[in-house]
């Protein structure tokens, strides 16, 4: 009883437990706040990599891609474990935005199906609130007839739905001379144009959804020559504009319809020839790059892979013509941006690790500390009868109690400081122009301001555990010494 | 009957170096409720002898007896619970625990022999026996004072108190009133007379004859060897 008398008496009347308690406080709050910044970034690359190319993918590991796509999808839809597949071609081309030329990934969608895999909706960027906000931004009401009416057309169109039929207002195609104009979608950081604000937002008066480009893709052989001599670029009319959240991806990747590329490359469903060159009849069955699959709910990725892999068997002996087929997942995919993740969180643990040693030590000195100027006490306590355990748990219960203070004042700071780290950022622009995270530079509008339970339990009992470490060896100093030695002690 | 029976107690001490040999087979029998005098020289090792009946430090050589068993050859627990219940110490420096004020340094000896279980429910008897104690010696007006707002007279008290509380076998007290002005030092001896009047069985060391003489027996330390002297 007299230990926990002493180590509440100790606790309140020393300054040096409150310097080990800061210690404590300010590594768990440190390490909270890493882990959890860190974490959530981390977390929404994962997410944006697992959202770009569904959970699963089927994929010929070619250009030239695959046939009989639509009898494997069939196959897919039939399985307890996939919830949606949908075929994609992956290429690459020339995009001619003004006047710059760009190298660009091309890929061919089914909106609606790919929507249903990789939530390709959702990304979209331009809707037509955010249009109708700018205008609003810029007319100031009340506005004269002819605002009202071009505000009003505005209304009317569903930017959205252009990004998912690819099918252009009428009047761009008016503009464009053609009936059969196609639409394409561009990665928001594609246009130089597009510049993120302070607060990571695009302006639309500045985007691209208004303006027209060419696209030129190249028809490879299975041989890897141009299949087309006549390589001409083919117009489209920018509809929107999508993020992903993988900078990447953004900066280089346009989608336009499944169809459409699939002319532009000759994989399309085509006549076959003869020898003389006159048409046999028989046609060629159209071919797509990859087939992206999404797990049904609960699945487990590597189940959800064997079952696709079956599926993809059974296709193939049914065709001898189908070339081999690879089916990975997406952490497969997305291998080089994972391991670099995980190298990330390999240094945050390191960090932490080092952090740990720092509290040990900072603890270990001060009940050290303690220890030495209460060795007389000590001596008292041994001569009336305390024993060497009684002692020991003293200090050690005194190591405790500063980490538990420590701990919980620590992670309830980092808990404050990091759920309001973006109320902090825009008060410290406000105040002293100083922004420490900057969407402008960098790719996410939003400090991840979410603190996990579960990492910042872990991280409270690994400093309280750091601090009962940091007090054995002093309650074991402490526990040694006899009576009479202690008293002695000057 | 005897409390406790020192036989052939010897004590070296080897300091850089060099040995001293400070008790040379000393034999003392603690009669019970006795009150004796330990008489002696400074350095001549009375504190030494003290400590080893009081079980705080182990002799070279010999043995300390209490209740037939030594005390040295007891496990850590049952030595540590002899210096808790059987014997009270009061220090020649008073020796109180900073931090506490006087009721709670009383206490102490009391929480430390019980349990945190068993605490609670003897908690009220006890602050009240240290209170009745604290009250005994005169600083019934000083419960709440820590050590550092006390005099040296009423540190020692207190002192005395704490060595009261789980009411001992045998009062060991070294040099009670040394520091203390002739006033001081005649109302401690003056507590003790009432503690043997009630039956208290008391060895209390002590370099002044005077004090020396309020004790039933005096013995003196001389060249690490007992003598006894007379009263
Ligand atoms: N732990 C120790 N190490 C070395 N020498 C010691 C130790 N304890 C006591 N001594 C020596 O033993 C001798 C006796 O000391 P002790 O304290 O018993 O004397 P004392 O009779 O109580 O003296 P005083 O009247 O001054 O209190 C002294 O010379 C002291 O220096
Ligand atoms: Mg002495």
């Amino acid at each position: 009883m007299y230990k926990l008398v002493l180590i509440s008496k100790y606790l309140r009347r020393k300054l040096a437990p409150m310097f080990a308690a800061l210690a404590v406080t300010l590594c768990t709050m440190m390490v909270i706040i890493v882990i959890s910044v860190m974490g959530g970034f981390l977390d929404l690359l994962r997410a944006s990599a697992q959202r770009l190319s569904g959970d699963v993918i089927v994929s010929a590991g070619s250009f030239t891609g695959f046939p009989y796509y639509q009898e494997l999808i069939d196959a897919i839809d039939a399985l307890p474990e996939a919830e949606a597949a949908t075929p994609i071609i992956r290429s690459y081309g020339l995009l001619k935005l003004g006047d710059r030329n760009n190298p660009v990934e091309v890929e061919g969608i089914l909106p609606e199906g790919y929507d249903r895999v990789v939530g390709y909706k959702q990304s979209l960027y331009w809707t037509t609130q955010k249009m109708l906000d700018a205008f609003d931004h810029r007319y100031e009401p009340p506005l004269d007839e002819y605002e009202q009416s071009y505000r009003d057309k505005l209304a009317e169109q569903d930017l959205v739905e252009f990004g998912m039929t690819f099918d252009p207002p009428a009047a761009r195609k008016q503009r464009a001379g053609r009936d059969d104009l196609d639409a394409i979608v561009l990665g928001i950081e594609i246009s130089p144009r597009n510049q993120r604000d302070e607060q990571g937002r695009y302006d639309i008066n500045r985007s691209s959804i208004s303006d027209d480009v060419t696209l030129t893709v190249l028809p490879l052989t299975s041989e890897g020559g141009v299949l087309d001599l006549e390589i001409k670029p083919r117009p489209f009319a920018v509809v929107n504009e999508f993020k992903s959240g993988l900078y990447d991806v953004d900066a280089n990747r346009v989608y336009v319809r499944l169809d459409t590329l699939q002319k532009m490359l000759l994989m399309d469903a085509w006549e076959k020839l003869d020898d003389e060159g006159f048409p046999t009849g028989e046609k060629t069955q159209p071919r797509v790059t990859e087939v992206l699959v999404k797990a049904a709910p609960g699945v487990p990725l590597e189940a959800l892979r064997r079952a696709v892999d079956g599926a993809v068997r059974k296709v193939q002996r049914r065709h001898a013509d189908m070339p081999v087929l690879f089916t990975m997942t997406w952490e497969e995919r997305h291998r080089t941006l994972l391991s670099a993740v995980q190298n990330e969180k390999g240094m945050v643990t390191f960090l932490f690790v080092i952090i740990s040693v720092v509290a040990v030590v900072m603890v270990g000195t001060t009940l050290y500390m303690i220890v030495l100027e209460k060795t007389r006490d000590i001596g008292i306590l041994r001569a009336i009868g305390a024993s060497r355990l009684g002692i020991a748990n003293v200090f050690l219960g005194y190591g405790l109690a500063i980490g538990i203070i420590g701990a919980l004042i620590g992670a309830g700071l980092a808990y404050l400081i990091v759920n309001n780290l973006n109320g902090i950022q825009e008060w410290l622009a406000a105040w002293f122009g100083w922004r420490m995270w900057n969407p402008q530079t960098y790719y996410f509008d939003r400090i991840p301001d979410e603190v996990k339970t579960t990492d910042a339990v872990a991280i409270g009992i690994g400093a309280v555990i750091s601090c009962v470490v940091g007090a054995l060896i002093s309650a074991f100093i402490a526990a040694r010494q006899d009576p009479i030695e202690a008293l002695r002690h000057e | 009957m005897s409390k406790l029976i020192a036989s052939n107690l010897h004590r070296r001490f080897r300091e850089g170096g060099q040995d001293l040999h400070v008790l040379r087979g000393v034999d003392l029998d603690v009669r019970d409720r006795e009150w004796l005098a330990i008489l002696g020289r400074s350095g001549s090792g009375k504190s030494t002898l003290l400590h080893l009946l009081g079980g705080l430090d182990r002799p070279t050589e010999g043995s300390v007896a209490f209740n037939g068993d030594d005390l040295f050859k007891l496990p850590g627990g049952k030595l540590d619970r002899y210096r808790n219940a059987h014997v009270g110490f009061v220090f020649q420096f008073y020796h109180l625990l900073p931090e506490l004020n006087a009721l709670e340094n009383v206490l102490v000896s009391s929480m430390i022999g019980s349990s945190a279980f068993a605490w609670p429910g003897r908690k009220r008897a006890a602050r009240q026996r240290a209170a009745e104690l604290l009250g005994r010696v005169g600083l019934a007006e000083r419960l709440r004072h820590r050590p550092n707002k006390l005099s040296g007279g009423e540190r020692q008290r207190v002192a005395i108190a704490r060595a009261l509380m789980n009411a001992p076998d045998v009062l060991l007290a070294d040099e009670p009133t040394g520091n203390l002005d002739a006033d001081t030092s005649a109302s401690i001896i003056e507590l003790f007379r009432s503690l043997h009047a009630a039956g208290q069985t008391i060895v209390m060391v002590t370099h002044d004859d005077a004090v020396a003489s309020a004790a039933d027996r005096q013995v003196t330390l001389v060249e690490g060897r007992l003598s006894t002297s007379a009263g």
